[in-house]
């Protein structure tokens, strides 16, 4: 129903063609809510800008239309720290690595909440 | 546009954006240009013709903010009121819906009144 | 007809009024979340570890604004309607300058602007964000989950019609219908009309039927 051309973004979706809306508000899980929080600290704090986050969120390509709401400005922070220098891709690997020890979670473990499988490095 | 004064414009209070380029109820069209990067001019409504409902004031351009810079100089924010019918060939809605929405000055440009979609 | 369920917090007090828990298996309320943690969740959870580590934050600030978006800010929206339905000097300040409004019930919209947009019977206005999910947050809290779902962005615009609908709204064809795209600086809210058999209500009242999905124009108020 609308234009389509060569540098149309992922999340510029208006006019496109949908199914039905699920009209239930289902609220947030708990990492959810602490992601916002974090989110929310950052950009108020200066760190970061909400339209930098938009921007990554944007430059996700294809993953955009794979990956929920809040896995989408996981990966856009996660891309916008990198870029900002405040923390490095070794160093978010290593604290994931450790998290996932803690957690007891094998690489490999299929969540029922991941979509897409992120490549761990 | 005929519309039921029960959703005028509505004083706004403020800055009116000195140096500006648009008035209220002034005609214009959404350029139809489709640049790569961070926008916030949907695609949807570019090439559209509406009015100006407001002026929202004067920001740091969002498109330059994207990327770090410090989006200065500012640019001035309008709200612009379309006819739905206007925006989507196959509406099926009543002639009277609008939709409304922000834009920056310069992805404005004058239209002539009777104007439509047209390529410049 | 819509349920209570539209708004996450409404559905919450009205579980805890009538005794019931609110049984979502998709939000869970407390940290031992079902399941193990996904890659996003642990990402996260990594960032904000690595972050904290650095003194950018703090456990405590997260911690705060956790609560500031859990028990302060889905609330504000719907006392600042209500107080603009029974005040007409106020409904018109609202009408002017949205966040000064705000200012004076005490409530900082931590955003630059606020445009509240009043229905009529010739207007019903709808509020998206096609781009993102925009939303005032520090009025009405974190937008409900259909309001950042694809659908609802792609249709508000081109079908306002049948997603009320699917909201349980019809409106006649007399009635304009008035989306609003939320796309740049400002941050939008709804003013409903007021219901019938609401004269005599006190405000604490009257918010209470203005939950989140009245603000944002996808269902109207009703009396319960």
């Amino acid at each position: 129903m609308t234009d389509t051309h060569a540098h149309k973004l992922p999340s510029d979706i208006g006019g496109n063609e949908a199914g039905p809306v699920d009209t239930i508000d289902h609220g947030m899980r708990f990492w959810e809510r602490q992601a916002n929080a974090l989110r929310s600290t950052l950009t108020r704090k200066g760190f970061v800008k909400t339209d930098e986050l938009r921007r990554a969120a944007e430059e996700l390509g294809d993953r955009y239309s794979q990956l929920h709401y809040f896995e989408i400005t996981t990966s856009a922070l996660r891309a916008i720290m990198i870029e900002k220098g405040h923390m490095t891709e070794a160093e978010l690997k290593a604290k994931m690595d450790d998290i996932r020890a803690r957690f007891n979670v094998p690489d490999e473990m299929e969540s029922p909440i991941k979509k897409g499988k992120a490549q761990s490095t | 546009m005929n519309e039921p004064k029960s959703h005028s414009v509505g004083k706004s209070a403020y800055a009116p954006a000195p140096g500006r380029r648009f008035e209220v109820g002034d005609r214009v069209r959404v350029k139809r240009r489709f640049p790569p990067g961070h926008r916030r001019t949907p695609t949807y409504i570019r090439g559209k013709v509406g009015e100006i409902e407001r002026i929202c004031g004067a920001f740091p351009n969002p498109e330059e903010l994207a990327y770090g810079f410090d989006g200065e100089p500012k640019k001035v924010l309008y709200r612009v009121r379309f006819a739905q019918k206007e925006v989507w060939p196959r509406y099926t809605g009543p002639d009277r819906d609008l939709i409304e929405m922000e834009i920056y000055e310069h992805w404005l440009e004058p239209a002539m009144a009777g104007t439509s979609d047209e390529k410049k | 007809m819509t349920d209570h369920r539209t708004d996450y917090y409404a559905a919450r007090k009205h579980a805890h009024d009538h005794g019931d828990h609110v049984h979502d298996p998709h939000a869970p309320l407390n940290e031992h979340d079902n399941g193990p943690p996904s890659e996003y969740e642990i990402m996260s959870r990594a960032m904000q570890e690595i972050l904290e580590a650095k003194g950018l934050i703090t456990a405590d600030e997260i911690r705060r604004r956790m609560e500031q978006f859990e028990e302060d800010f889905p609330y504000r929206g719907s006392r600042v309607v209500a107080r603009a339905w029974v005040d007409p000097a106020f409904r018109k300040r609202l009408l002017e300058d949205g966040r000064a409004a705000c200012i004076e019930m005490g409530i900082d919209i931590e955003a630059e602007r606020l445009i509240a947009v009043e229905n009529t019977p010739e207007v019903h206005n709808m509020i998206v964000c096609t781009l993102c999910s925009c939303y005032p947050r520090a009025l009405l809290g974190m937008p409900p989950t259909w309001y950042k779902s694809r659908n609802y962005r792609s249709r508000v615009v081109f079908e306002p019609r049948s997603v009320l609908k699917e909201f349980g709204t019809e409106l006649p064809d007399n009635v304009t219908v008035r989306v609003h795209d939320s796309n740049a600086d400002m941050r939008y809210v709804v003013i409903p009309m007021r219901p019938k058999g609401t004269e005599g209500w006190t405000e604490e009242q009257l918010a209470e039927i203005l939950t989140r999905d009245t603000l944002v124009g996808v269902t109207v108020p009703r009396v319960r």
